[in-house]
């Protein structure tokens, strides 16, 4: 039996996103506040992103254990849309550049 | 007061009369406080003068702390990004802001036609809007009750209950008399309450969906 080679593909898919991630130059930041209902945190992440509710919830329990998460990373103008977006939505976001 | 529930697919709250004023008097506050002056007495959503120009000059955060809430300092670092971001944004997101707030205003001066008087009906496609207006009636709210933490959040409904002495959050709310900040605290739990209701309902209806809904 020489079937190898189809275990590949994951680990090349995986490879692909890390890659796309350190070359996003700028990331959104959603800080924690005291007054944002984990719920709604949650809604925004799953409407707005389009987060699975799993990631969603991680993402929102991330804001409000350690203060702050990044929910987006890309170019600067991307990153300003989603900032914006996110003030619109009464969330504390900033952007500020990756690795920072 | 009731909670929305998905009804004759709107969904609907029961708000009392009173109950009505006092949030359609808190959203107008809020209008007003974001410069778009009172909404009881204009045609109108006269947000600058309908003529979108290009902002050339930096434009300073507001000096209200609580405007500054609504329209927040898009990086806690880098003052040239900040104000960047505030000149190319900050009156889209203010008009936005006022916009929807008209919008939840007339609905709450405005009986539903159909319903049951003291019904609060919201369409589920401008439910959002409606979720995000609370969340800025509730952070202008905090913002002069003094809540900074989830510590002063957690302690705030202490002022509800038979403790006068209850410790005051910081200078800023000192300066409210303890009834006046009973009330604050009082309409702050109940929008707390309804908006949690409203999430519960969207986010039944998103999921159920099986898609996410439009960025």
């Amino acid at each position: 039996m020489d079937g190898v080679p189809t275990q590949t593909l994951p680990d090349a898919r995986v490879e692909e996103e890390e890659k796309t991630d350190v070359a996003d130059p700028w990331v959104t930041i959603v800080w924690n506040d005291p007054v944002n209902l984990m719920s709604y945190v949650t809604y925004v992440f799953e409407s707005y992103f389009g987060h699975p509710r799993a990631k969603a919830e991680k993402l929102m329990k991330q804001v409000h254990e350690q203060g702050r998460a990044v929910v987006s990373s890309g170019s600067l103008e991307a990153m300003e849309v989603d900032v914006q977006a996110m003030h619109g939505f009464g969330l504390w976001a900033t952007l500020q550049r990756s690795g920072q | 007061m009731r909670g929305f529930k998905r009804r004759r697919g709107m969904y609907a709250a029961r708000l009392d009369v009173d109950e009505r004023e006092v949030v359609a008097a808190l959203v107008a506050d809020v209008a007003e406080l974001l410069g778009g002056g009172r909404l009881e007495s204009r045609d109108a959503v006269p947000v600058g003068d309908g003529n979108p120009r290009m902002r050339i000059d930096a434009l300073p955060p507001p000096s209200d702390p609580a405007v500054r809430r609504l329209l927040p300092d898009a990086s806690r670092d880098d003052p040239e990004i900040a104000a960047e971001f505030r000149r190319l944004t900050e009156d889209d997101l203010r008009a936005g802001k006022i916009a929807r707030l008209a919008r939840l205003w007339e609905a709450l001066t405005t009986p539903a036609e159909g319903w049951r008087a003291d019904s609060f009906v919201v369409a589920p496609d401008e439910a959002r809007d409606v979720a995000a207006a609370i969340t800025d009636l509730r952070l202008v709210l905090a913002e002069r009750l003094g809540v900074r933490t989830d510590e002063q959040a957690e302690r705030l409904y202490d002022t509800l209950l038979d403790s006068p002495q209850a410790e005051v959050a910081d200078e800023a709310a000192e300066t409210l008399d303890p009834a006046a900040r009973r009330y604050l605290v009082a309409v702050y739990g109940a929008l707390s309450w309804l908006q949690e209701s409203l999430v519960e309902v969207l986010l039944h209806d998103l999921r159920a969906a099986g898609r996410p809904g439009e960025p």
